[in-house]
């Protein structure tokens, strides 16, 4: 018999209320190790972080459930199943579903098995770059296609691993912003650490939303105005790595275990839901300085920092 | 560096893939969706519908409505029901030649000419055809896949079908097991079916003069079907299937409505019988499908072979090509099928007035008849809007080849040439079938 994963604990944390000028409530709360929050059009406060409290409760659970660096994950307890097969929730399943055909639309490009790479890259701002025996090796143990994965069942082969991280956040605000949508008609804005999606503009007008410079001083580099949708961003923040004036991206092709040359240092997209918008923003990163063409050749809305 | 997908191809497939992440989830991580039976049942079952039309040169119209809805089990089970109303009406030929001469038929509910409600009458040439024929049916099936364990399921089934003269009961139980990594699938299934015959104005005596209107009593009959099936996955592109089908059927298996005319040897209708078939029928078929698709195109040929205890061989051969266009949110669907037949022994289109029908058997129905039909169609599907929707319009047209038997050439030319027009098994001459599927 397979066996079927158990369930793991519960996740929780706090939330702080402030009134923002305009009318609005701004629930903030930390969860996926960013500062999350939720804006909602409504004076009401008391009704203001209920709402937020189901956002942040959902943000917890998939934290909780996909997180790598939980032993009581599910990725946990798929990665002590390695060699053997094992029966996922229909949940899971869906995410190995949309995984798999990212894998495959992209060809080879995006791809959740690729994390083992940091075992090899640590972009701590140093100049310690790997030798391409030691990439060449961690090769051998990524590709999504080496993964058996059929309807919920899943043989993961030894060696390797599952990382939810490249969609787990952008996942999370669309589930979030599904079970908000439900109960909710005031306006409101859901972002957990820059990743957003709002359903309508507020009273005042629009949200405003800053896109902070990855590097330097934090301060928001641009402003957007947006009604309704979903913004992601894909940014390679503080991480790099500097060797012999080259600056090594910490977006690592799968496909050769190397950063990916001249790539932006950050990626806006707007899509009608976070995790479109955080998949073309991923991809259009993985293109280097071909990012800008790729997210012109899909239609879709970008803002791009070199 | 560059993906090798068309401008936006890629978004749209993202698109896609995005709602089906958001939306499978959305309905299975959430306990209990709220929002009362309805909500429920829209959230937790895939309800479909269906409307069908045909039209048949004039010559049968049918409406059928198809509502169907089914419930996916976390653990791989699965239940569904469907329901159908048909309602057929129109004309429909009663078997008889054209003849020289005016002829006269009274619709099937009369015990005399004298007393019919209504008689139709044909003119010199045309092919007799009940103008009246009216027929509706409804049916209710369901189905209820249970995985027996990881790589077995069974499928239990049951069908109930009324029509204003028959009644139909069919039970079905199947066991499909998976094996090769999931790569083949071996199963094997069974099907009682019993039916109760009920024609309208009686069951008329098999040989029996038309005109003397000796009716009996309701019919019944048995069939029992056996199927082995093997699906094997070639690889990611290419699925196979192939099918071994055996079945039998016993008991009452006429059509009450069809005569045979009866013939002098200058070839005038001098009168008319009712047909009568053999008691028993048993048919084995073997099928074999292939499927090959990529992302863009996919195509199948299938081909079947099928032989029966009542002499009729049949061939079926059919090639489909499907294109997906704008990110598989519409598709194209041409195909194109082959059909060929032998006579069933007893099909003879008519009766010499020398010979005593007293024990043989014998129909003019064309169904038996030897013939090749060629049935092109094309199929249109889209995706109405990202998710929910899901639209489709087909449209067949069906050219027959009617090639008569040789062994039937040496009637009268005046009465064999091809004006008949002949209703084949599967799929309706001349028919412009459209389907919508709604959401």
């Amino acid at each position: 018999m397979t066996a079927q994963f158990p369930g793991g604990g519960t996740l929780t944390g706090t939330l702080s209320l402030q009134e923002r000028p305009g009318g609005l409530c701004a629930v903030t709360f930390s969860a996926m190790a960013s500062p999350c929050e939720v804006l909602v059009d409504i004076g009401d406060r008391a009704l203001a972080l209920q709402l937020a409290g189901l956002v942040a409760q959902e943000a917890w659970r998939i934290e909780q459930k996909y997180s790598r660096y939980r032993d009581d994950s599910v990725v946990a307890w798929i990665h002590g199943r390695r060699g053997s097969p094992c029966v996922v929730d229909a949940e899971t399943a869906a995410l190995l579903d949309f995984a798999w055909q990212c894998f495959e639309m992209s060809e080879g490009m995006f791809d959740i098995t690729s994390g083992i790479l940091r075992r090899a890259w640590k972009f701590d701002g140093s100049d310690r770059v790997p030798d391409q025996a030691t990439v060449t090796q961690l090769l051998s143990s990524i590709g999504l296609d080496k993964v058996r994965w059929e309807s919920s069942e899943l043989l993961l082969p030894a060696g390797m691993e599952l990382d939810f991280g490249g969609i787990g956040k952008e996942y999370a605000v669309d589930r979030a912003y599904d079970i908000l949508a439900a109960c909710c008609r005031h306006p409101f804005l859901i972002n957990l650490g820059g990743d957003l999606r709002a359903n309508r503009p507020p009273s005042s007008g629009t949200w405003r939303v800053g896109i902070e410079r990855p590097d330097s001083d934090r301060s928001a580099a641009m402003l957007l105005d947006l009604e309704h949708g979903a913004l992601a961003t894909s940014g390679d923040s503080h991480r790099f790595l500097l060797k012999d004036s080259i600056r090594y991206s910490h977006i690592l092709d799968p496909r050769t275990g190397w950063p990916v040359a001249n790539a932006p240092r950050s990626v806006t997209v707007a899509a009608s839901s976070c995790t479109e918008a955080g998949l073309l923003a991923t991809l259009a990163m993985l293109h280097g300085d071909g990012a800008r063409d790729f997210l012109e050749e899909q239609g879709a809305r970008h803002w791009i920092l070199q | 560096m560059q993906l090798k997908s068309q401008p936006a191809v890629l978004r749209r497939r993202l698109i896609a893939a995005s709602c089906a992440l958001l939306t499978t989830s959305a309905t299975r991580s959430q306990e209990a969706p709220e929002g009362g039976f309805v909500g429920r049942l829209l959230k937790e079952w895939q309800l479909e519908s269906a409307l069908a039309y045909y039209h048949e040169n004039g010559r049968v119209q049918a409406i059928e409505p198809v509502v169907s809805a089914s419930h996916d089990y976390d653990d791989g089970g699965n239940v569904s029901f469907n329901f159908t109303f048909d309602s057929l009406s129109g004309s429909s030929p009663n078997g008889a030649l054209p003849s020289r001469a005016a002829q006269t038929f009274a619709s099937p509910s009369a015990q005399s000419f004298a007393t019919a409600r209504r008689l139709y009458n044909v003119a010199p040439g045309n092919l007799p055809a009940d103008p009246h024929y009216s027929d509706a049916r409804a049916a209710f099936g369901g189905s209820w896949t249970l995985p027996l364990e990881r790589l077995t399921r069974v499928t239990l089934g049951g069908k109930l079908s009324i029509e204003d003269d028959f009644y139909s009961g069919t039970f079905n139980a199947a066991i499909a097991h998976d094996f090769n990594d999931k790569n083949t699938t071996l199963s094997f299934g069974i099907s009682d079916e019993a039916d109760v015959i009920k024609p309208i104005g009686n069951t008329p005596v098999p040989l029996s003069n038309y005109a003397a209107f000796d009716k009996e009593g309701n019919k019944s009959k048995n069939g029992v079907a056996a199927l082995l099936g093997l699906t094997q996955v070639m690889n990611r592109y290419w699925l196979a299937q192939l099918n071994v089908t055996a079945d039998r059927f016993s008991g009452y298996l006429n059509d009450p409505y069809k005569i045979v005319s009866v013939l002098d040897a200058g070839g005038n209708t001098t009168g008319y019988i009712y047909e009568n078939r053999p008691e028993v029928r048993t048919r084995r078929s073997v099928y074999l499908e292939n499927r090959v698709g990529g992302a863009r195109a996919s195509a199948g040929l299938s081909l079947r072979y099928m032989t029966d205890t009542w002499g009729i061989r049949s061939q079926t051969a059919q090639v489909n090509l499907r294109w997906w266009a704008a990110g598989r949110q519409q598709y194209i669907e041409p195909t194109v099928r082959w059909y060929h037949q032998t006579a069933a022994d007893f099909f003879q289109p008519w009766l010499p007035n020398t010979t005593a029908p007293a024990t043989q058997f014998i129909s003019a129905d064309s169904r038996l008849a030897n013939f090749h039909a060629l049935t092109y169609g094309v199929k249109y599907g889209f995706d109405l809007s990202d998710k929910l929707h899901r639209g489709g319009i087909r449209a067949h047209r069906t050219r027959r080849v009617l090639s008569a038997d040789t062994q039937h050439q040496h009637c009268d030319a005046g009465l064999a040439a091809g004006t008949r027009s002949v209703s084949e098994p599967e799929g309706r001459p001349g028919a412009v079938r459209l389907q919508l599927l709604g959401a």
